[in-house]
């Protein structure tokens, strides 16, 4: 069931970019594609197969995780600000733009390098299960070093929340403000994995789902607004030309 | 609540008797899947009453009197109130007598400006429905009719902002304000001004009386109204082109 969850954001994500080629080519909102190219690579990243194929190839002292880490930042980064930057919402993007959220994106970097280079990471494990296992120092600095993955994406998602909720009860088109509820749920599902340490070991199945509903929202949401603008360019296209 | 199928078909008894279903939506022009669904669902829309009756020559609002729900339409003989004719004039209309009586005589010379005006366009216009209920408004009519029908203030809002207004509520608001009970049917459009028994140029006679002061002051809020939905309406617009611009 997980399994099927994780290929399926994967496919989806994949297939979200590939979409997003012809506007790479055109050079319109390229961010968008480099965002989703960066989100399915962080999928793939996620899935224990790939992970140790290419981590095998980094060296197996599990640099991919590391790498997974800021490819989810780079991801949630453009992202977030295109959205915000869609739906007008000023303050979103003053938040992950501006000071704030570039002292968050320093400190917690900060805090996930030196947390990665005070564990023994050797002998790749996705998930790093295998590395928390080792003795009890790595086991807390692994639940340090997956909150501060969590933290930086939970941060973005915070800032631009409020612009989504705005806008599901704005007077957009009803596509568009369908698109911003999935935008708001994948917003809160992202902070919510905050809470993970907080889950019982058998419950574990929940951070996958929380984790990969929140990215499938995401891509839906968007999928969804190139769906309206499609409708919408039959009917009228008041754009001028390509912006570029 | 649109009318029960079942008084629908004693009515269409007496109005078409020995007809098929296939030959009165064929003369009247409702479609028949339309009716079909209606009157599965034991509910027949006031519109096809109205469409019926007109294929068969009989006054519409005289054919909805024949139901329950609207039988005090029949013994309604108040005429229209010169605010509520008014209202039922179109914003252009208003314009265009504002430019006819203040362009200095005989110096005019085009022919919009000929003293034979273009007969008023007829109801309802854009706005009909609201502008209707703000004539007949005393301040607490909105309350009123929430009371008498149970639909929330907002909702009621919500369908004259959109324009409409369900037949039921329109005949509703006329009862709570005291005017002639038709009228709310005209500013939906459900019937004409006649079918209501507005006399013929009724619309052009009450805004003949109005005085230039109280037509530049109507114009004048109609213009501003107007002004405030279509910067909705940009704005609205712009929302969303920043969207397709941001993330298309």
């Amino acid at each position: 069931m997980i399994e099927m969850l994780q290929w399926t954001t994967l496919i989806a994500s994949g297939a979200a970019a590939l979409s997003r080629i012809p506007n790479l080519v055109r050079r319109k909102n390229r961010s968008i594609f480099y965002a989703l190219a960066l989100l399915t690579l962080a999928i793939l990243l996620s899935i224990d197969g790939p992970y140790l194929a290419i981590d095998a190839l980094l060296g197996g002292a599990n640099v991919a995780n590391l790498l997974l880490r800021f490819i989810i930042f780079g991801a949630i980064f453009f992202l977030a600000l295109r959205i915000a930057a869609g739906f007008g919402d000023s303050r979103g993007i003053q938040l992950i733009r501006g000071r704030t959220g570039m002292l968050a994106l320093g400190l917690i970097s900060t805090v996930l390098v030196v947390c990665f280079v005070l564990m023994d990471t050797s002998g790749s494990s996705a998930g790093l299960v295998h590395v928390a296992a080792k003795n009890q120092q790595n086991a807390l600095l692994v639940e340090y070093y997956g909150a501060a993955g969590r933290a930086y994406p939970a941060y973005v998602c915070l800032a631009i929340l409020p612009g989504m909720l705005r806008a599901i009860r704005s007077p957009l088109p009803a596509l568009l403000r369908m698109s911003a509820a999935l935008l708001a749920v994948g917003s809160i599902a992202i902070p919510l994995s905050l809470l993970f340490p907080l889950v019982p070991p058998g419950l574990g199945f929940l951070r996958f789902i929380v984790n990969y509903t929140a990215i499938l929202c995401f891509v839906v949401g968007l999928a969804l607004i190139w769906v309206a603008s499609g409708r919408a360019g039959r009917k009228h296209r008041p754009l001028p030309a390509e912006r570029h | 609540m649109p009318l029960p199928a079942k008084a629908f078909q004693r009515w269409l008894n007496g109005v078409a008797p020995d007809t098929s279903t296939a030959d009165i939506c064929r003369v009247s022009g409702v479609k028949r899947t339309t009716l079909a669904q209606q009157l599965v669902r034991g509910k027949v829309a006031e519109t096809t009453v109205v469409s019926i009756s007109r294929a068969y020559n009989i006054n519409p609002v005289a054919a909805l009197a024949t139901f329950d729900t609207y039988s005090d339409l029949a013994s309604s003989s108040l005429p229209p109130s010169d605010k509520e004719l008014v209202s039922q004039i179109a914003t252009v209309d208003l314009l265009r007598a504002v430019i006819v009586r203040t362009a200095p005589t005989g110096s005019t010379g085009t022919e919009s400006m000929d003293p034979c005006q273009p007969e008023l366009s007829p109801p309802p216009h854009a706005t009909s429905v609201k502008n209707w209920v703000d004539a007949i408004d005393d301040g607490e009519l909105r309350h009123r009719v929430s009371t008498a029908t149970g639909v929330a203030p907002q909702n009621y809002s919500a369908q004259l902002t959109a324009n409409r207004l369900a037949p039921e509520l329109a005949v509703a608001t006329s009862r709570a304000a005291g005017v002639g009970l038709a009228g709310g049917l005209v500013a939906t459009g459900l019937v004409t001004e006649a079918e209501a028994g507005w006399p013929r140029g009724a619309r052009q006679a009450a805004l003949d009386r109005l005085s230039d002061g109280d037509l530049a002051a109507l114009s004048g809020e109609r213009l501003q109204a107007l002004g405030k939905t279509l910067r909705r309406q940009e704005q609205d617009q712009e929302q969303t082109e920043r969207i397709w611009e941001n993330l298309v």
